[in-house]
């Protein structure tokens, strides 16, 4: 019996749960739609995810009810919902155990939402290699479909929400919600520049939600249960419900853990993923995707919640919680999740285009020996020079490995860099940026 | 122009407080109070996209820099500008767009005349801190007019943006992600585009430029002029960058001239058709049957003699004169007055007589004005566009330009009557955008207007006040079109009587109507009518006199506007005015201290007729190729050889220039100064960029130098003084301000043509034109405008002949299925005339039944054209033939 109760896990961790729609139903499924449906104004169902305290899980943690309420009112044409499942920040996959053993929960998820904001389309961008995911998806629409749970009248009703799945094509930037609406629309996926924002002008340049996958799998179990019995789970007010942590890296147990938001880290690795994976110890961990900032043991008492883990340094961000034990080597850490993001800047914005592949190369430099601490200033410079001026919040993520390790492991690149000087390795030739 | 006045927002840059309407963006007002924010990505055409950031800057409560180029103003924003955190976000944005480009300047054709190097200059430290490998792009062959080299690409992505925005070509996109993002076209072949040159023109840095150029020139080195396109009736202005004597580059800068900047493939490359080796440099005079090099004196004496000789012996009217429209107004209208004055007749014509005498007639007769009633403004601020015939993208691109920009900026919605179908491919397609297409059969253009006006008169969406004031004129066309079925229209025309009904309704909703004619209808028998019958058409909406509303014809070429206000046609004095308009013809009289000739005049045909009927002797060509253009139908080779003098003022030693009997040298229009005036009546200075080839004059000159031969002389210092004289016989023509100031309805013309103006011809107009029947093929051949040819001048211009070089048969997929010809392949086109073979070129854009063929290369294949001339108006139409086709194998 685990310790906290499950809530979005809990039918997947019944023995034998294949996530049909008959087992969903069985476990009961589809009854807050049924509940809603012309029952419930859609304001009112707004209201109560605005009071459930529900935030996005998707990254940026900004709360759901609120960014419904800025879809125009008095917008006579069509609107659209667009559920994020394109995950693909390193570290991350709760949204694809999610899509894979219990679509149908994420589909009344949608139909709630669709409902709440008067959206009659919605999407589902998957990101591109989740081609079971995909599939799933497809079945479960089409058994929804068959049962008249989506479609035109959907539970008998007058109202009508469809659901579409489209497949990404392998950039993580189309993660980024005004990119993954380009791409939606086929074109390039490159972000917009905001404002305006999707509230207003998304898709189509009508008024667009984009919510996660796990943020709207929450939907109906708000719905059924009510705001307070929501706002009463993790650490209210500002971090409510659950989290699906996705811890990988040196631990005994990596999988996905569905806790309360505002346990500690230390009880998230050393209880539910079963502490190091041997006896060496923990030495960093990220704890929220590949674009939070490094934390180090000294934080291993600091709350999973939003704002704890910002008073931290770092960000809760996706949820994917990555440890690293004794013997890591942080500059070649660093380098591994800069490489990752050289190679996915879409490349629309100078600071980034140009500064993923500088700092990348330097970074390069010092691993293989051939660096200077001039580099680490440089380093720096280029990072802050980086930050706060890009189009998307990729800017502000690709800097954050390099920040954070030259910041809690400063001698380390020291130390690479004297052993470099030492071995009189200087510079015969920069390791170049061919593709 | 849309007159709502915008809601003003106050705020400051850097302290100074500026007030800009509302939606301003912060880089424009700082502009406006002479701050000049660094930018690459930023351009006033185009949509923010804000990827360079090159322009933060500094906005109070705000805790970010924010983009100038994106941000619109609010009432009250601080935006700082100056300070040293935006000092820095400049330096290290620059340092970043400078990691990874080659700094190769003393190569680069856009060295001078550089974004990145002038804010380098500004910015950046003279050493780099980059010391990693440089990013670099494999070099590819790009395409023979546009040349690439993305290692100096800053990725603002204004050349993808232009293309797509304001061309809606969509011919280039980013390729590859982050650093190895590259600007590339579709596809694994060459560039094939609109080539307008606006990727080059608008790239801020030296990525894309021209072939025509490449290593030519620094820009200090070279000589301005701005002049006028010579090359369709658009009217764009050009400016010629010439090294000592030579042509480099043509280009318009952004906000210039009547094309704000952009250009078309004629325009940005067909400069070259000036300098082509094949110019005639000396005089030619015809000696023992041959054309031998004379002396300009021998020359001039030689005509002059014959002249007078020949008008002692027959009479004036013995003599008649072609002038082209690609003159310029000093030019045509010393021509004309030589012939009315010197000579002694009206019998003279030019190339407007081909198809624009349509519009301005039908204008005249309907509103009074022999020019447009709208601006290309009231183009972009119309709520409803009709085109007709126009295929504008190919014809007139700027014109399209705007009304691309109608639709894609402003949403107005567009109706297109085209023999044209929507598709996807390398060219713009106008009908992509339109709300309703009509694909139309080109004789159908006359029948689908009619089913366009049944249904506004049937779905009583005709103007309330109209019915009282003009009860005759409603109550004529309702019972006109009452008699004609809506089976009888959907069955000859193939339109479906619902569209015509949706249409009717947009076009009625519109606040700004605008209707487009083009060479569709007024190159094509019915021409006049059908101008006629859509004036009709907005009279009955009641928008023909509401400000923003009116119709355009298009000229095809960049003067005939000019030609006809000049009168160098056989119906109009200069005005243009009637020849039996007395005070007209007193006024000029006073200015020529001379009678005006008194006999009718004659047009292009019959003059032709005359010559080969004898009575015509002597006849003076001015840049005009009957023998070339016209189809052997024409006779004109037959009556031109029975001329006693053939006197040619050519660029070129043209087909008709062969058998002259003198050949005189003219100036192109990079070699004079003058004006032309553009579809829209819009006068324009058109200045010398080079010296003229060999001994080449204005043609003007040669008139006044043959008038003072002659013993009449007329002789002018210059240009100037020939405009000077023109504003006295067309009292306030000359040069405009930026915008033409368009004339209005004129009332008076207006009611008598409601009570009784309409009549006379009201039961032809108002009948269904049977198709012709002609006993040849099922296909119907077109001989059409291109896009990258203007007549025949351009095809002496090398850059143009690498886009296009020479004729094919442009057919529909399903078509050439039908008949298994395949891309590239063979056909022989065939009709009772004559039978040619060409290449085939598959285009989904044509409709079914319809072969195009570029007029450009019609050498052999105009034998195929049925010529008719059209006996009230004179025009004679060769546009069309009915043909067959068959596989070559
Ligand atoms: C570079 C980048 C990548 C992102 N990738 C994802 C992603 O894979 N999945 C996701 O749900 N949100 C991602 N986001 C966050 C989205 O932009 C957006 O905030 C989120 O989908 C909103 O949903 P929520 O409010 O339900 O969290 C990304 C953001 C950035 C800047
Ligand atoms: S910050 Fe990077 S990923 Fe985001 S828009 Fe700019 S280049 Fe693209
Ligand atoms: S080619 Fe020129 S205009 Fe196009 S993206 Fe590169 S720098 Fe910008
Ligand atoms: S041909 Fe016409 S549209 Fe093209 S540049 Fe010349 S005037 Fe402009
Ligand atoms: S000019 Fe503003 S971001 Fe490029």
């Amino acid at each position: 019996m685990p310790k906290y109760e499950p809530i979005l896990l809990k039918n997947m961790l019944q023995p034998g749960y294949t996530g049909s729609l008959a087992e969903y139903e069985r476990a009961g499924g589809y009854q807050a739609i049924r509940k809603v449906l012309g029952k419930v104004s859609p304001a009112d169902v707004t209201a109560v995810v605005m009071k459930s305290g529900l935030r996005g899980r998707g990254g940026a943690g900004f709360p759901t009810g609120v960014k419904w309420g800025f879809l125009p009112k008095d917008y006579q044409g069509p609107r659209y919902l667009c559920c994020n499942a394109d995950e693909s920040e390193p570290g991350t996959f709760k949204d694809r155990q999610l899509i894979e053993r219990d679509p149908h929960q994420l589909l009344e998820g949608m139909l709630l939402a669709c409902y709440a904001i008067g959206a009659a389309s919605s999407y589902i961008y998957i990101r591109g290699e989740f081609v079971l995911g995909a599939k799933i998806l497809e079945q479960a629409i089409n058994e929804a479909r068959a049962a008249g749970y989506v479609g035109k009248n959907i539970f008998g009703s007058n109202t009508t929400i469809d659901i579409w799945v489209h497949r990404g094509a392998g950039a993580y930037i189309c993660g980024e919600e005004t990119a993954l609406l380009e791409s939606l629309e086929g074109k390039r996926g490159l972000p917009r520049v905001k404002p305006p924002f999707p509230a207003t002008h998304g898709l189509y340049n009508k008024p667009t939600v984009v919510n996660n996958v796990e943020t709207l799998a929450n939907l109906p179990h708000i719905l059924n249960r009510g705001a307070e019995w929501f706002a009463s789970i993790g650490s209210p007010p500002k971090s409510t419900g659950t989290r699906v942590f996705c811890v990988s890296g040196h631990v005994a147990r990596p999988g996905n853990y569905e806790v309360p938001m505002g346990i500690t880290f230390r009880e998230l690795i050393y209880e539910q993923a079963g502490g190091m994976r041997s006896d060496k110890k923990l030495k960093a961990f990220i704890p929220g995707g590949a674009s939070a900032p490094f934390l180090t043991p000294d934080h291993l008492d600091v709350k999973l919640d939003f704002e704890s883990v910002a008073l931290a340094g770092s960000m809760l961000g996706s949820g994917g919680v990555t440890v690293m034990e004794e013997g890591t080597d942080m500059v070649w850490a660093a380098l591994r999740l800069m490489e990752f993001f050289y190679h996915e800047s879409c490349g629309k914005c100078s600071p980034c285009r140009e500064g993923s592949s500088w700092l990348v190369q330097i970074m390069r430099r010092i691993v293989n020996k051939r660096g200077q601490l001039a580099d680490l200033e440089t380093l720096t410079d280029l990072c802050k020079n980086i930050a706060g001026r890009t189009v998307c919040a990729f800017g502000d993520a690709e800097v954050s490995p390099i920040l954070s390790t030259l910041k809690h492991w400063r001698h380390e690149y020291v130390a690479m860099i004297h052993a470099a000087e030492a071995a009189n390795l200087i510079r015969p030739e920069p390791v170049g940026a061919k593709q | 122009m849309p007159d709502q006045k915008p809601e003003t927002v106050r705020l400051t840059i850097d302290g100074t407080t500026v007030a800009v309407p509302k939606g301003t963006l912060v880089i424009e007002a700082a502009r406006r109070v002479g701050v000049m924010i660094p930018h690459f990505c930023y351009h006033p055409k185009l949509k923010p996209d804000a990827n360079c950031r090159m322009c933060l800057v500094e906005v109070e409560k705000m805790p970010k820099l924010q983009t100038a180029c994106s941000t619109p103003v609010a009432e009250g924003m601080a935006v700082r500008t100056a300070t040293t955190t935006v000092d820095d976000a400049h330096k290290s944005v620059l340092e970043f767009i400078l990691a990874n480009h080659p700094l190769d300047c003393p190569v680069c054709d856009q060295g001078g005349k550089c974004d990145l190097q002038d804010f380098s200059h500004q910015y950046t430290p003279t050493t780099s801190r980059f010391t990693e490998t440089k990013r670099i792009f494999q070099k590819e062959y790009f395409s023979p007019l546009i040349e690439t080299q993305m290692n100096r690409c800053v990725q603002c992505l204004r050349c993808v943006r232009y293309c797509d925005e304001i061309m809606d070509v969509k011919a280039l996109a980013p390729v590859g992600r982050g650093t190895m993002t590259e600007i590339k076209h579709f596809g694994p072949h060459e560039l094939d585009c609109e080539f307008c040159g606006g990727c080059i023109q608008i790239c801020p840095v030296g990525a894309i430029t021209s072939r025509l150029s490449m290593y030519e020139y620094r820009p200090w080195m070279l000589k301005r002029a701005d002049t006028i396109c010579t090359f369709c009736g658009d009217g764009c202005r050009i400016t010629v960058q010439t090294k000592g004597n030579e042509l480099i580059e043509v280009n318009s800068a952004h906000g210039a001239g009547r094309n704000n900047g952009d250009l078309c493939a004629r325009g940005f490359f067909g400069f070259h058709a000036s300098s082509d080796a094949d110019r005639l440099t000396h005089p030619l005079i015809r000696r023992e049957g041959k054309l031998v090099e004379a002396t300009w004196e021998d020359a001039l004496e030689y005509v002059a003699e014959q002249a007078l000789r020949l008008k002692l012996a027959h009479s004036a009217d013995a003599f008649g004169g072609l002038i082209t429209s690609r003159c310029t107004n000093e030019d045509l209208y010393v021509f004309q007055k030589f012939m009315r004055q010197v000579i002694g007749t009206n019998r003279i014509d030019s190339s407007a007589r081909y198809g624009h005498l349509n519009g301005v007639q039908a204008l005249r007769r309907v509103q009074g004005t022999h020019r447009w009633t709208i601006a290309f403004e009231d183009i972009v601020a119309a709520n409803a566009l009709l085109l007709v015939g126009t295929n504008i993208t190919e014809t007139s691109p700027i014109t399209g330009l705007k009304v691309k920009e109608a639709v894609k900026k402003r949403q107005a919605s567009l109706v297109t009557m085209e023999a044209l179908q929507p598709a996807i491919d390398t060219l713009s397609n106008i009908t992509n955008l339109a709300l309703q297409h009509f694909p139309t059969h080109p004789a159908q253009f006359g029948n689908t207007v009619l089913g366009l006006t049944k249904a506004v008169i049937e779905g009583n969406l005709v103007d309330a006040t109209l019915a009282q004031q003009a009860p005759a004129f409603v109550q004529r066309l309702t019972s006109a079109l009452q008699g004609i079925s809506w089976e009888n229209l959907e069955a000859v025309t193939g339109q479906t009587r619902t569209q015509w009904t949706e249409t009717a309704k947009i076009l009625a909703g519109a606040n700004r109507l605008v209707i487009l004619v083009g060479n569709g209808v007024l190159r094509h028998p019915g021409g006049d009518a059908t101008v006629t019958n859509l004036l009709d058409l907005l009279i009955l909406l009641g928008k023909l006199d509401k400000p923003g509303c009116g119709l355009g014809p298009l000229a095809e070429e960049n003067n005939d506007q000019g030609a006809v206000e000049m009168g160098a046609v056989a119906e109009f004095f200069p005005g243009p005015a009637p020849l039996d308009d007395q005070p007209v013809r007193d006024r000029i009289a006073t200015v020529w201290r001379e009678e005006l000739p008194r006999t009718p005049g004659a047009s292009l045909t019959e003059m032709l007729a005359a010559a080969n009927k004898g009575s015509l002797k002597a006849l003076f060509v001015v840049g005009e190729n009957p023998v070339g253009t016209l189809p052997a139908e024409a006779q004109a080779a037959e009556a031109l050889g029975k001329l006693d003098l053939l006197v040619c003022q050519e660029l070129f030693l043209t087909e008709t220039a062969a058998m002259a009997h003198v050949v005189l040298p003219a100036c192109s229009y990079m070699e004079k100064d003058g004006t032309f005036t553009n579809s829209e009546g819009h006068v324009q200075g058109v200045r010398q960029a080079i010296n003229p080839v060999g001994d080449s004059r204005p043609d003007w000159e040669m008139f006044s130098a043959l008038s003072v031969l002659m013993g009449s002389p007329l002789e002018y210092g210059d240009a100037r003084e020939i405009l000077k004289e023109i504003r006295t016989v067309i009292p306030g023509y000359g040069l405009l301000g930026p915008t033409p100031t368009p004339p209005k309805v004129d009332q008076a013309v207006l009611s008598g043509y409601l009570t009784q103006g309409f009549a006379g011809d009201a039961a032809t107009r108002y009948a269904v034109s049977q198709p012709r029947q002609t006993g040849d093929g099922s296909f119907t051949l077109m001989f059409v405008q291109t896009l990258f040819h203007s007549g025949k001048l351009s095809t002496h211009s090398k850059g143009l002949l690498q886009l296009q070089q020479e004729g094919f048969l442009s057919i529909n997929p399903e078509d050439a299925a039908r008949l298994d010809l395949a891309d590239g392949g063979q056909v022989k086109v065939s009709n009772s005339r004559g039978a040619i073979t060409t290449t085939v070129k598959i285009r989904e854009r044509v409709p079914a039944g319809l072969l195009w063929f570029p007029e450009h290369f019609d050498g052999e294949a105009k034998q195929l054209a049925e010529w008719t001339i059209d006996p009230r108006t004179q025009i004679p139409y060769f546009k069309l033939a009915h043909v067959s086709l068959a596989k070559v194998s």
